[in-house]
């Protein structure tokens, strides 16, 4: 990340992270040589299509990977300390208190054997020392604060008694109860009704500004919580390809990956009729990517470039240091070649 | 509800009758005559024609069903053409000895099998899975009267820690658990190999579920991940299987009772078919199948209250 800095300026400091899988075409790095940054009380979106790592890379954070696949580098710092280098036990210290997620499929993502308040109940005691009666206490308080209506009522509720909405607010409720200092949030709308999908944005948005908090909303939906979010990255095949203020991206991204996202974003003031720019050409094989610039193959600028073959563009400041970018071409789209 | 078990009481009463009408026209297809075998070799054409029609066997055999299906209706099985007692009466009588024998042997294996199935599943992969799943092997493999012989072999033989007869006629009921002990552990061990492999299945199932996840990325603590929200979830499935091993456990039965010189419904239903004895075997197979059914109804019940999603369907 930007130089200068001292750890404690960032509520996460993920710097140089490396996550691969073994397969039988040799070591896959799915998460490759990521760093990113996350102030207090800022909203970090990542953007990327699926597969692009940035899932990966916010499992990895938590020591969550799923096996086989493991961390091989890097560090991850938080409070002080490179979670890489903790014991499961202190780990497990930092995940609801320090450090939470939000998962994408609130129907998949609740136990579904259990009432909703007891789940809340098992992760209240997990990290306090309190009775059942009092953690019951504090459920109903974070259910009211999520503003789901009655809820001494819906606390003895299955999840499958509930809408999508009503359980992803749920396990929002599950994530701040401790009171984390940073909240993952994992393509918190996909599975939900776009009239719903904004609720719960806004509700992400209040949370945050009450408890403080710094926010990662993860997503592949730009345009969808471009209003929520302070700074943005963009990644692709594992890596980060372009970082900077969310409303510089939007007004002069320096990736074309990042160009190509948002012309595929529909626009309500766009001509009626007007077909959508999809992006050409398929998403990156991560066990056959293309020597050099991994979305070479797919680049309006042209794929055909000596430079952009030879080797993996650095992401690097392209006139402050704000804004990085991953393309040794920058400078093309910063001169208005991309829209 | 109501109409739930309403719908369950009528389903039973279905199956019942299929099983016994199935085993009423298998028994007669038999070769056989239970007049001879009462009478013995010596017996006169005469007076074996007369014990036929007092039998109702000189009849048609679809009038000797619909005659035996309405008296079982009314509650008369009939009476043992052996020993001249009502044959439900038999049947009651041995029944307690199997229950008994049949039950500590599900009990032996669901503490067996279950928390083996779970261990192995938390550490797929590893030699304590392989050794786990090994012995499983070895115990689904190994027919259930070999294990039985190996284990009056050894540990009422050489190691002379329990009687070799699997029965007492003594009222003591400490002396009783001491005869049941051996047999209900050949029956459980067998029942239990199979139940850790399927607990092993479901379990690792279960610990790839989103909310497995989620309840780790909040903290809790693996050993509540793993036995309380991921095994209530992973035990929807055995439970189901419960049932079935149940009625298996009841066939099995019937091999230990007769390796370990036991009482019982099925050496007592082994011993009729030998001698012909229709009524004996009609009955002992309708207690039985009533007996499975009933137990799979009940655990559909203790399903629902386990899997709170089948309650409101």
């Amino acid at each position: 990340m930007p130089d200068g800095h001292k750890p404690a300026d960032y509520a996460l400091d993920v710097r140089n992270l490396r996550t691969a899988f073994p397969t039988d075409a040799g070591t896959i790095a799915v998460v490759d040589d990521v760093s990113l940054a996350i102030r207090p009380r800022e909203t970090l979106a990542v953007v990327g299509e699926s597969g692009s790592g940035k899932t990966m890379t916010f499992l990895s954070v938590l020591g969550l990977t799923p096996p086989p696949g493991k961390i091989v580098g890097g560090e991850v710092l938080f409070g002080g300390r490179d979670l890489t280098k903790l014991s499961a036990e202190e780990l497990r210290d930092i995940r609801g208190p320090g450090i939470a997620m939000v998962f994408q499929d609130p129907l998949t993502a609740l136990n579904p054997v259990f009432t909703i308040g007891a789940q809340i109940v098992e992760v209240i005691r997990a990290h306090r020392p309190v009775g059942v009666g009092e953690a019951r206490a504090q459920a109903i308080e974070l259910l009211e604060r999520v503003h789901i209506p009655d809820p001494a009522r819906l606390i003895d509720n299955y999840p499958h008694q509930l809408s999508g909405g009503m359980r992803q607010r749920t396990l929002i409720a599950m994530a701040i109860a401790l009171r984390p200092k940073l909240l993952i949030a994992d393509e918190p709308t996909t599975a939900l009704d776009v009239t719903v999908q904004a609720q719960i944005l806004e509700l992400l948005a209040e949370l945050r500004a009450e408890d403080d908090m710094g926010m990662v909303l993860i997503t592949h939906d730009l345009g969808l919580v471009a209003k929520y979010a302070d700074r943005m990255a963009v990644m692709y095949a594992g890596r980060v390809v372009e970082y900077c203020e969310i409303h510089e991206g939007f007004a002069a991204a320096r990736h074309p990956y990042t160009h190509s996202l948002l012309r595929s974003i529909p626009r309500l003031d766009g001509p009626a009729g007007e077909d959508l720019a999809a992006i050409e050409g398929q998403p990156p094989n991560l066990e056959a990517l293309p020597p050099g610039c991994a979305f070479r193959p797919r680049c309006f600028l042209g794929s055909d470039r000596a430079d952009c073959a030879a080797e993996r563009p650095a992401l690097l400041p392209t006139g402050s240091d704000a804004h990085l970018s991953a393309c040794l071409h920058w400078g093309e789209l910063a001169a208005g070649g991309g829209r | 509800m109501v109409k739930y078990l309403a719908q369950r009481l009528l389903l039973m009463g279905i199956t019942v009758t299929g099983m016994v009408t199935v085993v009423f026209f298998l028994l007669r297809l038999i070769p056989g005559d239970p007049a001879e075998y009462m009478l013995g070799d010596y017996a006169t054409e005469e007076s074996l024609a007369a014990l036929r029609a007092e039998l109702g066997l000189d009849l048609p055999i679809h009038e000797q069903y619909v005659r035996f299906m309405g008296r079982a209706f009314s509650g008369d099985l009939g009476t043992s053409v052996v020993t001249g007692q009502p044959a439900l009466a038999e049947v009651l009588a041995s029944l307690p000895w199997s229950a008994a024998l049949a039950l500590a042997g599900i009990v032996i294996a669901i503490v067996i099998g279950v928390p083996l199935g779970v261990i192995s599943a938390v550490r797929q992969g590893s030699w304590t899975d392989l050794g786990v799943m090994l012995v499983a092997l070895a115990g689904i493999s190994f027919p259930v009267f070999w294990v039985g012989l190996v284990a009056i072999l050894v540990f009422a033989h050489e190691l002379p820690l329990f009687p070799a007869l699997g029965a007492t006629s003594s009222e003591n009921p400490l002396t009783r658990l001491h005869h049941l002990a051996l047999p209900a552990l050949v029956l459980g061990i067998s029942v239990a190999a199979y139940i850790a492999r399927l607990t092993r299945s479901a379990m690792l199932e279960v610990l790839g579920q989103d909310y497995v996840r989620v309840a780790r990325a909040m903290g809790v603590r693996e050993n509540r991940v793993v036995y309380r929200l991921a095994l209530r979830n992973a035990l929807i499935p055995v439970l189901s299987v419960i049932g079935v091993t149940f009625a298996w456990s009841l066939g099995s039965a019937i091999l230990v009772e007769a390796v370990f010189s036991r009482p019982g419904l099925g050496s007592m239903i082994l011993k009729a078919i030998f001698a012909r004895d229709y009524q004996l075997v009609q009955a002992g197979v309708m207690v039985l199948s009533l007996a499975v059914v009933l137990i799979n109804t009940s655990l559909d019940i203790v399903y629902g209250i386990v899997d709170p999603r089948v309650r409101t369907a």
